[in-house]
This record gives C-alpha cells, structure tokens and sequence, in this order.
C-alpha cells in the first residue's frame, strides 16, 4: 500500500515539476510527404528523449511560407524556429529578426568544418551566422542508355567534358533523330541555375567576390553562353522548347537535380545513368546547389531560444543527419554524413543513382546570396533566352544584363 | 415648421427622427457591411497607398520613405510599358474575339432547336472550369510536338510554331484560352437579350422583303448595343486583372511577351519582396481601370443603358 503511495506521489512530484520547465516550440516548415512524415517521427523521438520539451511543428506550404514569415515578423508573432530555401535567407537574415547562433555553435563545439562550403555562406551575414544547413539538393547530369545504344555509343560512359557532350549529342541526332540534350528554355530560375553551372565549370563568375557588381560578361562566361548557343542554333542538337523531353525519351541527356533519383525511375520506361555534370576542358568540376537552411527567431527568451538549439543541434548530429537524408533523399550537408559508411552502403544499394550528386556536393556552388537575387536571376534568365532565340550575340546579351542587374547590386 | 400640421402630438421619437431623419436606423443595418469592407478592402487599399510612398522588402526593420519616386521608377521602367502593352494586347483580342464569337453563337443558338440546353451547357462549361486547371490543360494542348493543337494542323498539312516558347505566338496561345472561358459568358447574356427582341420587328421585315443579313445588321445588332455595351465593359475590365492564366501557362515568358501588369505586379510583390513598388503598380492599374468605369459610366449616363 505505503509503496503505491510513494510511487504516485513521485509520479505526481515528476509530473508538476516536468510542467514547470516545460518549454514548448512551434518549428515552421514546408516538408510535406513523405519528408513530413520522417521530419514527424524524429520529433516524437526527440520528446521522448527530452521529456519537458514540445516542439509543435506547423506545416506551411511552400509558396507560403516566406510571406508567412514576412507577416510573423512583421506583427512581432514568430515561431521560436523556422525553416526556409536558402535563396529567401538573405532577406531573412538581413531582416534582423533572426538571432545569431555564433555563441551557441561554439558552446555546443559544433565542427562548422565538417560542413560541405557552399551551402554555409547562406547564413552568413556582416560576419554573424544566423542559420545552419539542413538539407541540400544538386544538379548532375541524367543519360539515357536506350538511346544511346541505339545512337552507337557505349551506354555506361556518360560525357566527360563539353567536347564529349557535344560529339555524343551529334551522334545522337545524326543516328536516332532524337535531340542530344535538353536544357530548360523556359525562363527564370529554372534556366538561371542551370545556366551558372555551365558558367562557373568553363572559369567564369556570377557576380564579383563581394557580390557588388555582375561578373558573368567575362571572356570566360561567353564562352559558356556561347557553347549553349551552338548547342541550340548551329548544331541543332537542343531545342528551344517546354520542359520534359528527356522524361518522355524524347532527348538522350539532361541536367536535372538529386531529387529526381526518386522520381525519374518511377516515370520512365527507358534506363537511366546519372554522372557528375561534364565541364570543359581546362575547367573546373562545378554544380548548383538548393537547399534549407534551419534558423531561431530574436524575440524568444533566453531559455527558449536555448531549447530551440538544443533540438538544432541534435538534428544537425550526424547520426540525426544520417537518418533524415535516408528518410528524405535529401543530400547531405555534412561530409561526415556523406562519408558514413551505413549512409554510403544505402545509397549504392538502395540509390546508386544518387552516388554521383553526394559526390558533387564537394564541388557544388552557392547562388549568391544577395537580396535582390531573384530579379538578378530574372534579368540573367531573359538575356539567356535571348541569345539562345538568336535575337543576340551571347555576349551583347551578357553585356545588357550586366547593366541592367548593376544598379540592383548597390 | 411653418405649415406642417401634425395629426397626432408628436412622440418622442419622431421628433428625434424629424431632426436626423432615418440615419441612425440607416446606420446601424450598415454597420455590418462597414465593418467587413472597412477591415477587408478600404484598410489594405489606404494601407498600400500609404505603402506605395515607401521602399520595403518586407522583411527589412526600416521601411524608407520615398516620396513619388517609386511612381517616377514604374514610368520610366521599359517592363512596365512592356506589361501595359501586353494588358491592352490580351484584353483588346480577347474583348473583341469573345464577342464576335458570343454573338455569333446566340443567334445561331436562339432558333428553336433540339439539343438547345445541351449546347448551352457545353459552351458555359469553360466559364465554370477552374483557371488554373483549363491553363494546365490547354498548356498541354499547346506542346509543340506532343499537344493536340500542332498534331491537328499537321493532320492539315500546317506546321505549328512552338505556340507557348516563342515570344511571336505564346500571347495569341494565352488569349485564345482566355476566349474560351469569356465566350460562354456572352453567349448566355446575348441570348437573354435576344429572347426579349419581339418577334413581330422580324416578322415585319420579312413583310418588306429584308433578307437575313439585313434582320440581323437592322433589328438585332442595334437592339443588342446596350447589351454588347455591358459585355465589352465587364470584359475589359475582368481582362484587365489576368493573373493566374498567365502564371500557370506561360509565368510571363518568353522573353515578357506574356508579362500582363497582373503577373508584373505578383513578381515585384512576391518574387522581389518589392513590396512598396508593388503597391506603386497596383495603383496605377487601379487608375487604369477606374478610368475605363468611369467612360463607361458616362456613355451610359449612369448606367442606363441606352447606349
């Protein structure tokens, strides 16, 4: 009996005091699916672990969730912490509604080194760092060995330069009739980044080094519009037409991103390789890269701002990281992910497809992290579209948006 | 006061009432609606007025004062003229497109036929169709290769262009799908008005010999003015805020050709965080479409409706 007394007294004394402490966090994000559903599961086992923590995750849908976050802040009514794509996080951490984390990676001895460079410099910001990568996606290139069996080309050897890109896409037009490669022509974002990895493996740059003035109408970046030009206009080998021709067997190579080792199996009838995208000779191995990047608000207090962390940290841990990119197929942020020997087993026996985007993530570039990207971005995309119609030489088009993106830059 | 004999003493409150007649009662069944279109539409429209003097990204702590200088940035901005052309392209070609199409299509539908409703419902379907899906569809439809639009001109011996890539034909590709959501609509207003043209003005002409030509370009046409009035109005003005179409089947492109204010209003807003500059456009489209109320409004003296 006296036991049974003790027990629920203990039980109870537990129970108020766990409610006392208790720290509760709203964590905003736009993972849904499937990724949803592993975000969900390592919460729950992270409650478990911290008895006294709730973290409330509030699912925002994409498109969302930047102007969510917008009116957040706005009306002071933040989340303790969020999420966001890596191109919206110079606005955020210029905003100054985002709290540094220098102080807390340095308690916790989180190895910053340990992280693949490019996606860190999105959290930087006049010296602070505000965010951490959490997730990250790359482009490669995706061939189709059907088409190039039957173009006479041995299956299992993707390109290895532009040389070779070239020489495989005219075979494969002269031989099968299809187009060589696809490359996005619609506009945008979309021909922007595909366009910098083209850019950036023949030499060139986006913008300068302190990202104050447009660098890409350099010998090297016309090079590289030139190279997309001929694919286009003088050797016909690519199309100026709607996204989807390689999905439909329609055009023997792509670049595309990671996420599309899940989906490209599933939609298509013909046998895919994935290689590191090819560069020209006497360049450099390049690639673009995407991502989130997980931050905390300011006006949390001390101790929730510290809860917030501490769950930052945990899933940022390897083993966390190691998990969660299994879950989602996202790439990792950390090389101790990418070199973990469970991680590396899974992807070749599970993802094979996905081996050559973990290795680019060594070699894989930010956009730059400025404000005002997304214009720049749409300026750099209509020039390229313009040479790509013919209605300009690549280099008039690089000149005219470089004047049109430098006032944007000041 | 001089005069007014009143039957009965006044009570309390009719002498209140004499005094402010029926405003407080006029009131207070209006507060409802004061309050939603208040909180709803003239808070946020003042709001971005206020919004349009500034430059904010939305995030930024400081919004800076500005002045005029985000109207005098949009004047002198090429994209902007860009947009306005576009806007009066799409909305003049659909305007005038869906209702010759209208028309033509009460009048054939107003003769006593079997099958009448059926007709009726299949060309108010795309009325009915959601946007975003029709433009998915039609976008589609329009692929160079695979669409059903370029695989029928080639059955005829046509070689289609490249319809929604190329800069020359993907407005015409946007307003041909903008036609056929508008011609349902004009079809079944034009057919209400055709049902109340009385018989006998035909039957008369007929008497003096007019042909079917001469019926229509002498009774029907002039009878339906005040109705095509109506029409070109409303779809003026619907045309004039194209937004989703635009987004879901050509996000602009190519090359701006398809940039309607709309769309170059949700990209300084939402894809720039340009949000004081935004707003700048949002009052001058709203300049715009006021002016064309207001012309409309004076040539049917108030609305009248005659033409």
């Amino acid at each position: 009996m006296q036991a049974h007394w003790l027990k629920a007294i203990v039980t109870m004394t537990v129970a108020l005091l766990s409610l006392g402490t208790a720290q509760k966090l709203t964590f905003w994000h736009y993972w849904d699916g499937a990724n949803g559903q592993v975000l969900q599961g390592l919460i729950e086992r992270y409650q478990k672990e911290h008895p006294g923590v709730t973290i409330e995750s509030v699912f925002v849908p994409g498109g969302e969730l930047l102007t969510k976050l917008q009116t957040a802040i706005t009306a002071k009514q933040t989340p303790s912490m969020a999420i966001s794509d890596l191109v919206a996080m110079p606005l955020l951490t210029q905003s100054g509604a985002l709290s540094p984390l220098d102080d807390f990676i340095r308690q916790s001895n989180l190895n910053l080194a340990d992280y693949f460079p490019g996606p860190l410099v999105y959290g930087l910001y006049q010296g602070k760092r505000y965010s951490l990568p959490v997730s990250a996606s790359n482009l490669g290139l995706f061939w189709n060995k059907n088409l190039f069996r039957a173009a006479g080309l041995d299956p299992n050897r993707p390109p290895r330069n532009w040389d070779e890109l070239l020489r495989f896409a005219r075979q494969i037009k002269a031989k099968t009739g299809k187009w060589g490669i696809e490359l996005f022509t619609q506009g945008g974002e979309g021909t922007t980044w595909q366009t910098q990895v083209y850019f950036w493996g023949a030499g060139a740059e986006f913008l300068n080094a302190n990202n104050t003035a447009p660098a890409f109408n350099s010998p090297q970046g016309v090079r590289a519009l030139q190279f997309l030009v001929d694919l286009v206009q003088k050797e016909k080998v690519a199309p100026v037409a709607p996204w989807g021709l390689f999905g439909r067997g329609e055009a023997a190579m792509v670049m595309d991103g990671s996420w599309m080792t899940q989906f490209f199996p599933q939609q298509v009838n013909f046998e895919l390789g994935a290689a590191p995208f090819p560069y020209p000779a006497g360049g450099h191995p390049a690639t673009n890269m995407g991502g989130e990047q997980i931050f905390i608000f300011q006006n949390a207090d001390a101790a929730s701002a510290k809860a917030a962390w501490d769950f930052i940290n945990w899933f940022s841990s390897t083993p966390v990281q190691v998990e969660w990119d299994r879950g989602t197929g996202f790439l990792p942020v950390r090389r101790s992910v990418a070199n973990d020997p469970a991680y590396r087993a899974w992807v070749s026996n599970a993802r094979p497809l996905m081996r050559p985007f973990v290795d680019s993530m060594a070699f894989a570039r930010p956009r730059p992290p400025v404000a005002r990207y997304p214009q720049i971005s749409d300026i750099f995309a209509k020039y390229v579209q313009e040479a790509l119609l013919g209605r300009l030489s690549p280099k008039e088009a690089l000149d005219r948006a470089a004047q049109e993106v430098t006032p944007l830059l000041r | 006061m001089n005069g007014v004999r009143l039957q009965k003493t006044p009570s309390k409150a009719s002498r209140w009432g004499r005094t402010l007649g029926e405003w407080p009662a006029a009131l207070f069944f209006l507060l409802p609606t004061v309050a939603v279109l208040g909180t709803f539409n003239f808070y946020p429209a003042l709001s971005s007025l206020y919004l349009s003097l500034f430059e904010w990204n939305g995030l930024s702590p400081t919004r800076e004062f500005v002045g005029l200088a985000n109207y005098s940035r949009l004047l002198a901005s090429g994209e902007f003229w860009n947009s306005l052309r576009v806007t009066l392209l799409y909305a003049g070609g659909v305007t005038l497109l869906a209702l010759a199409l209208g028309m033509g299509v009460a009048v054939l539908l107003n003769q006593p036929s079997r099958g009448q409703a059926l007709y009726r419902v299949l060309y108010f379907l795309p009325v009915i169709t959601p946007t975003v899906a029709s433009g998915v569809v039609w976008k589609y439809l329009f692929d160079p290769t695979q669409g059903v639009v370029n695989r029928g001109l080639a059955g005829v011996g046509l070689q289609g262009p490249a319809w929604l890539s190329d800069p020359s034909w993907a407005l015409a590709a946007v307003i041909v799908v903008g036609v056929w959501k508008r011609v349902g609509f004009n079809l079944v207003v034009y057919l209400a008005a055709l049902q109340g043209i009385p018989r006998a003005y035909y039957e008369a002409a007929q008497l003096d010999g007019a042909g079917p030509w001469q019926q229509f370009r002498h009774i029907t046409l002039p009878l339906l003015a005040p109705t095509t009035f109506f029409l070109v109005v409303t779809a003026l003005i619907d045309a004039f805020q194209v937004f989703d179409l635009v987004y879901v089947m050509t996000s602009g492109g190519p090359l701006g050709s398809t940039d309607v204010l709309g769309y170059y209003l949700y990209r300084q807003a939402f894809r720039y965080s340009e949000l004081g500059f935004a707003s700048a456009v949002a009052y001058v489209m709203f300049a715009l479409i006021f002016a064309v109320t207001v012309i409309q409004f004076r040539l049917t003296r108030g609305g009248q409706g005659d033409g």
